[in-house]
């Protein structure tokens, strides 16, 4: 995975993680990378290529998120903690 | 599956004593009742418990008034209760560099409604000189926040020579003692320091549920409550009593929590505080003997068991914490907690800010063993060349 959405509060990340789990998507919840975002302590890591369609899914579900960035930091560890 | 180990009981302490989940039982089963409400035998069964819990809170902080100790749902209420009536427009507050956001956030609220403050520098280990505190008195000085520990680095700050200056000065002095409660003995003697005030949270070092907390009162200290209710006292006045403890206990009281934590702090007393301290020191000190030698980390803080809790705050080099954290959770089942920690000005203190540290917390319930695996999961992934 190498996109993650950063939010403001976790209930927003708890919310996010049901709304984008029901409709199919692969999702994964980290420690919130600080060097992001100084808010939720939690974010969301996805494949990135889903861009689009994780942000309008989202949107029409009327979770607020802060921002979604390209993060490669995760799939570079993938090795360590797909074990 | 490994063993999951877990290093986050600054967040809050994990295991519980066995005889915390009985209490918590017991009292759904066969307590049940409101206290201080009713007066049938349920009820009465009810106030009988809340007022052994002070008791017990008591016996911590060395403090036998129990009119004077509240409960709380937790540190931060009880420190939010202190500052916003000791404090008015016009007068100035002085507090460290290392507080929580519990004591910070208040604070700068105040601020913008015309308190002055002045936030003493700790120096890069976190420690504090308290001639510092000396420099910054006023005239117009009403309140003094110190934190026993920090949060961050585990580092104890002089707190008992602090309250002795506030004593001179008759200025109230409110201690966070949300990470030393429990965890080591508390020097304050509120009998003799009058002036003071101990917060407190229940569910870390005294090994109660979440949901609880609250403060020890010094008798010269005069508080307001920040919200008003029922006390099941003077019901026949729709006012406030204006007597401890009802006065800033109002609605129902958290008696499951309460059960849970007179247990919690029965088992630290039957274990003895200092077997307890004894161990953590180990904890620590096995921790820092051991990860310093790890390529690129940083340990922050006075790193010396004998001056802090069982909190410690480090980083590797060129390396997120974030990403570290991920790693210790799904590789090594190790849980620990990354980032700032609440507590922004303390990682400003420590040069850590914005990305802030990896913080291991101990507790009585973590072993020398678990601390070693710990230290060779830092070393396989300081040499693990992720980026």
């Amino acid at each position: 995975m190498d996109g993650v959405i950063t939010f403001f509060s976790s209930q927003q990340v708890m919310k996010a993680e049901k709304v984008l789990k029901k409709n199919g998507f692969n999702v994964m919840l980290i420690p919130g990378p600080r060097e992001i975002s100084p808010n939720c302590g939690t974010a969301l890591c996805f494949e990135y290529k889903k861009e689009k369609e994780i942000s309008s899914t989202l949107k029409k579900n009327k979770v607020v998120f802060e921002a979604i960035h390209y993060y490669p930091q995760v799939k570079k560890i993938s090795k360590w903690i797909d074990s | 599956m490994e063993e999951a180990i877990y290093f986050d009981n600054a967040a809050t302490s994990w295991p519980k004593p066995k005889q915390v989940l009985h209490a918590i039982k017991y009292y759904l089963e066969e307590i049940g009742g409101s206290p201080g409400r009713s007066g049938h035998r349920m009820s009465i069964s009810a106030s009988r418990l809340v007022e052994e819990t002070r008791e017990t809170v008591g016996k911590v902080f060395n403090f036998h008034d129990t009119s004077r100790i509240v409960f709380t749902k937790n540190a931060t209420e009880a420190l939010n209760i202190c500052i916003f009536s000791l404090l008015k427009p016009g007068d100035h507050a002085i507090t460290s560099s290392t507080e929580h956001n519990s004591v910070m956030r208040p604070l700068r609220h105040l601020e913008k409604k015309g308190v002055s403050l002045s936030i003493v520098k700790c120096n890069s280990d976190g420690a504090l000189n308290q001639e510092e505190i000396l420099k910054e008195l006023k005239r117009n000085t009403k309140l003094v926040v110190l934190t026993y520990a920090s949060n961050v680095t585990g580092t104890i700050l002089p707190v008992e020579e602090v309250a002795s200056i506030c004593k001179e000065r008759n200025i109230p002095l409110l201690v966070d003692c949300a990470q030393t409660a429990g965890a080591i003995p508390m020097d304050i003697n509120l009998d003799r320091f009058d002036n003071c005030i101990m917060a407190f949270t229940g569910h870390k070092s005294l090994f109660g549920p979440t949901g609880t907390g609250g403060m020890c009162i010094g008798s010269s200290i005069n508080l307001s409550p920040l919200i008003c209710g029922g006390t099941g006292s003077k019901s026949d006045k729709d006012m406030q009593p204006e007597f401890l403890p009802d006065q800033l206990e109002s609605g129902t009281t958290n008696v499951i929590g309460l059960a849970g934590l007179k247990a919690g702090i029965d088992f630290l007393l039957k274990e003895g505080l200092s077997k307890i301290r004894k161990h953590e020191k180990e904890l620590i000190k096995t921790f820092i003997d051991g990860a310093i030698h790890i390529k690129g980390i940083k340990i922050y803080g006075i790193k010396n068991q004998e001056k802090q809790v069982g909190i410690v705050s480090f980083t590797i080099k060129n390396m997120s914490p974030s990403i570290i954290g991920l790693i210790l959770d799904r590789k090594y089942s190790i849980m620990c907690r990354i980032g700032l920690h609440c507590n922004p000005n303390a990682h400003k203190t420590n040069g850590t800010f914005p990305d802030g540290t990896i913080r291991f917390s101990f507790s009585y319930f973590n072993t020398i063993e678990q601390v070693e695996k710990s230290i060779l999961a830092l070393k396989e992934i300081s040499m693990g060349k992720i980026d």
